[in-house]
C-alpha cells in the first residue's frame, strides 16, 4: 500500500475512532475508575476503594434480588426467542406463494423494536381489561393479573422481547438457505423422515449461526431497559419482580445520585456477560460444527 | 474627510459592540404539559423581545426531567434559567452553591414574595430558588357519581367507608368510592399518620423520623382497612392496569371511581377526561376521628433557579424578572403553574379571571388547611423508594403492619443519617 493510500485509509476510519474513543472507550475506562469512588455527580469523586463492591455482595438485598430477576429473564428470554425465531425461519424457508410478503410481515415487529410506543402498547394488551384477558374470558378462562401478580409480570416483559425475533429469524433464514440441497436429496433417497432431516442435517449445519444468535441475544437480554422501564414506570413492580439490573443501574446513577455505585453494578454486569460468553465459547467446541470441521 | 470617516467607523464599532454585548442568547428549561409549554414559549418570546435577548426553550414531561437536569449540572451544561422541583434543591445544591444566589441579582424583584416563600427556596443563606406557587394534595370527588348513588359527598374517612356498600350497589362491585395505590397509597398513609400524630414524617430538629413504629403501623393498618372494606382497590388489582395513569383509566373516566387524593393544580387533568355530565369537586381534607391536625401536605410546587455558572446571570435575571413580575408575561403564563406565589401576580390573575376557578378553589383548600411543615426530604428518591417498596410488601402480604412500620423507620433513619 502506498503512503498516500495509507493516510487516506486513516482519514476514512478517523471519525469512527474518534466516536469510539469519546462514546465508548473513555466512558468505559472512566466507569471502571468511578466504580471505586463515591460520586454524587454534584461534587468531585472521592476514592472509596472496593467499598462499593463489598456493599454489593454483602449487604445490598436489592442487588441480589435484581441479579436473580435478570438471570431468570435472560434464561427465559434467550431460549424462547431463539426457538421461536428458528421455528418461523423454517416455515418461511418453504417455497410458498407470497412468501416474501410473509417474510416482511414477520420482520415488522423487529423494525418497531422495543420502542416506547410498543412498550405502551404492551401495557394495554396485558392490562386487566386488555385484549389478552378479553380472549381468556371469551373462552371461559379466568382473567390473569399480568402486571399485578409477581408470578406473571416478568413473563409479560419476556414476551415483549421474544416478540422482537425478526433479526435472529433473518439470520437463521439466511443460514437455512445456504445449506447444500444435495444433502437433503441424499437423505430423501435414504428414506429419512422430516424430523430426522431436521435433527441430523439442518440443525448441525446451522450451529454456527445458533451460536452467534445465542451470544448476541444473551448480551442484548442482559441490557434490557426500555420494556420494564416504561411498563413499570421504572419501579420494577410488582415487588421488584421485573427490576432488571439496568433499571437498578439507572436508579442508582440518576435517581439516587450514586454514580460510583452504579458503575460498580455495571462492571459486575459486564463481568457476568463476559464469563457467560467465555463459557459459551468453551462449550461451543462440543456442539458447534464449522465447514471443514474434522468431526463433520 | 479621512478623520470624519474614522469617527463614523469608530462610533459604529462602539455602538455595534454595545448592542452585541447587551443581547445575549439564553437557555431555559422546564417540565409540564402541552398547555404549559405553549404558554411558557409565548411568555419567553414576549420577554425576550422586550429585553432584546433570545431565549431557547428546552422542555418536556416530568418523567426523566430530574435525571436530565442532574446530568446537565454534573457536566456543566445546564440552561441559564431552570424550573426546579422544590425537593430537588437539597440534592442539587446541598450547601447553596449549586445555583446562583438570586438575592444578589439586582435585576430580579422579589418584594412580592412572602418571607416564608423566600425561606423555602433558600439554602445555606443563599436564595437558590424563587417559589413559583404553593401546592398541596387535595381530595377531588366525583360529585355526580356520589349523587347517582344517592350519597352525599363524604366529609370524613368514616363517612367514605360507610358510603362504600351503596356506591358499589349502584356502580357495580368493581367500583370504588376512592382510589389510592402506589404513591397515592403512600401519601394516604402519610396523611393519616400525620393526622393522628400531628407530626410530619421527618422531624427537622433531629433530622430523624418523627413517628414511632407503632404510630406508622397504625397508619398502615388504616390503609388496609380501606382495602378490606372495598373503599379502595387493592395494590395488586390497581397494578393490573399496567401502570396506567388514573385519569386515563376507564373506571375513572366513567365515574366508577369516586375520588382521589391529588395535587390541587392538576384539577383539569382529572376533571377533563370525565365523560360529559360529570362534575369533579375539590373538598376539604378527610380526617380520622381522633385527628390532631388536617395534616395537609403543602409545599412550594417548584422554584425558578439560575445557573451558578452562567456568564449571563444579569440577562437571565432580567428575563426571569419579566416572566414573574411583568403584567404581560403574567397574563400569558396565567395559571399553568398554579396560583402564583407572587402576590401581585395572583391578584392580577384573580381579578382578570386568568386562572381556572376550580384550581383556585382547590388551592384555597390547601392554603386554609393546617398541618406541620413538610420536609423536602419526604421526596428524597431513596426515602420515597424505601417507603413505597416496603408498603408494597405489606400490601402483598409479605410483611405485617408492625414489621412494615419498623422497616420503613429504620431504613429512612439510615438514609437521613447518611445525607
Amino acid at each position: 500500500m502506498g503512503g498516500d493510500s495509507k493516510y487516506l485509509g486513516l482519514a476514512y476510519v478517523t471519525p469512527y475512532i474518534i466516536g469510539l474513543l469519546i462514546f465508548t472507550a473513555i466512558p468505559f475506562v472512566a466507569s471502571f475508575y468511578l466504580s471505586f469512588t463515591t460520586y454524587n455527580l454534584m461534587s468531585a469523586p472521592v476514592w472509596a476503594g472496593i467499598q462499593n463492591y463489598v456493599e454489593l455482595f454483602t449487604r445490598d438485598r436489592t442487588f441480589q434480588r435484581s441479579l436473580g430477576v435478570t438471570l431468570s429473564y435472560v434464561f427465559m428470554t434467550v431460549p424462547l426467542k431463539l426457538a421461536f425465531a428458528l421455528f418461523i425461519a423454517v416455515i418461511l424457508n418453504y417455497r410458498l406463494r407470497g412468501i416474501n410478503l410473509f417474510r416482511t410481515a414477520f420482520y415488522v415487529p423487529s423494525v418497531l423494536g422495543g420502542s416506547v410506543a410498543i412498550a405502551v402498547l404492551w401495557r394495554y394488551i396485558f392490562a386487566d381489561t386488555g385484549i389478552v384477558n378479553m380472549v381468556l374470558l371469551s373462552v371461559g378462562a379466568e382473567p390473569v393479573n399480568w402486571f399485578g401478580d409477581p408470578k406473571y409480570a416478568l413473563f409479560t416483559i419476556t414476551l415483549l422481547r421474544v416478540w422482537q425475533f425478526g433479526s435472529a429469524m433473518v439470520i437463521f433464514l439466511a443460514a437455512l438457505q445456504s445449506i447444500d440441497q444435495s444433502l437433503y436429496e441424499a437423505a430423501a433417497i435414504d428414506g429419512a423422515k422430516k424430523w430426522q432431516v431436521f435433527t441430523f442435517i439442518t440443525l448441525p449445519l446451522i450451529t454456527p449461526v445458533i451460536f452467534f444468535n445465542m451470544i448476541m441475544q444473551t448480551v442484548e437480554a442482559f441490557q434490557e431497559f426500555n420494556g420494564p422501564f416504561i411498563i413499570t414506570d421504572g419501579t420494577g413492580a410488582p415487588l421488584r419482580s421485573t427490576y432488571l439490573l439496568p433499571l437498578y443501574i439507572y436508579d442508582s446513577a440518576f435517581r439516587r445520585f450514586n454514580m460510583g455505585y452504579a458503575s460498580a453494578i455495571s462492571w459486575v454486569l459486564f463481568a457476568i456477560i463476559m464469563v457467560l460468553t467465555l463459557l459459551a465459547f468453551w462449550s461451543s467446541k462440543r456442539w458447534v460444527y464449522y465447514a471443514g470441521d474434522r468431526r463433520s | 474627510m479621512k478623520t470624519r470617516v474614522s469617527i463614523i467607523f469608530g462610533l459604529a464599532a462602539v455602538l455595534g459592540s454595545s448592542v452585541s454585548a447587551g443581547a445575549v442568547d439564553l437557555r431555559m428549561s422546564w417540565w409540564g404539559g402541552d398547555a404549559r409549554h405553549a404558554a411558557t414559549q409565548e411568555a419567553i418570546k414576549f420577554c425576550g423581545d422586550k429585553h432584546g435577548h433570545t431565549v431557547a426553550a428546552e422542555y418536556g414531561g416530568f418523567g426523566g426531567h430530574q435525571e436530565k437536569v442532574t446530568t446537565q449540572l454534573a457536566g456543566g451544561t445546564e440552561p441559564d434559567i431552570m424550573q426546579i422541583n422544590w425537593p430537588w434543591l437539597p440534592l442539587m445544591s446541598k450547601d447553596g452553591s449549586g445555583f446562583a444566589d438570586l438575592a444578589t441579582l439586582g435585576e430580579l424583584d422579589t418584594s412580592n414574595w412572602t418571607a416564608a416563600d423566600l425561606a423555602a427556596g433558600t439554602t445555606n443563606g443563599k436564595l437558590n430558588g424563587l417559589s413559583v406557587s404553593t401546592t398541596g394534595r387535595v381530595f377531588f370527588m366525583n360529585a355526580t357519581a356520589f349523587e347517582k348513588a344517592g350519597l352525599a359527598i363524604p366529609t370524613t374517612w368514616d363517612e367514605l367507608i360507610a358510603a362504600t356498600p351503596k356506591f358499589k350497589e349502584v356502580h357495580g362491585q368493581n367500583a370504588y368510592p376512592f382510589y389510592a395505590a402506589g404513591l397515592d397509597a403512600l401519601l394516604i398513609v402519610s396523611l393519616v399518620t400525620t393526622q393522628m400524630t400531628g407530626k410530619d414524617l421527618i422531624d427537622p430538629a433531629t433530622n430523624t423520623v418523627a413517628w414511632t413504629p407503632a404510630e406508622l403501623a397504625k397508619g398502615i393498618a388504616f390503609y388496609q382497612s380501606l382495602v378490606d372494606t372495598g373503599t379502595i382497590q387493592s395494590w395488586q388489582d390497581a397494578a393490573g392496569s399496567g401502570n396506567t395513569n388514573l385519569q386515563e383509566r376507564a373506571d375513572w373516566i366513567e365515574g366508577r371511581i369516586g375520588g382521589a387524593y391529588q395535587w390541587d393544580s392538576t384539577y383539569s387533568q382529572y376533571a377533563g377526561p370525565l365523560t360529559k355530565g360529570q362534575t369533579l369537586v375539590s373538598v376539604p381534607i378527610l380526617k380520622v376521628s381522633d385527628a390532631l391536625t388536617d395534616g395537609v401536605y403543602r409545599k412550594p410546587s417548584m422554584v425558578w433557579s439560575i445557573s451558578a455558572r452562567t456568564p449571563n446571570a444579569a440577562a437571565a435575571a432580567t428575563i426571569l424578572n419579566c416572566l414573574v413580575n411583568d403584567e404581560g408575561a403574567i397574563a400569558i403564563m396565567a395559571g399553568h403553574r398554579g396560583l402564583p406565589a407572587n402576590a401581585a401576580a395572583a391578584e392580577q390573575l384573580l381579578a382578570s379571571g386568568g386562572i381556572d376557578e376550580n384550581v383556585v378553589a382547590a388551592n384555597r383548600l390547601v392554603m386554609e388547611a393546617e398541618g406541620p411543615t413538610v420536609s423536602p426530604y419526604n421526596e428524597h428518591p431513596e426515602i420515597r423508594d424505601i417507603f413505597q417498596s416496603t408498603l408494597e410488601e405489606f400490601a402483598y402480604g409479605l410483611l405485617s403492619a408492625d414489621e412494615a412500620g419498623e422497616t420503613i423507620i429504620d431504613s429512612i433513619n439510615g438514609v437521613l443519617a447518611r445525607i
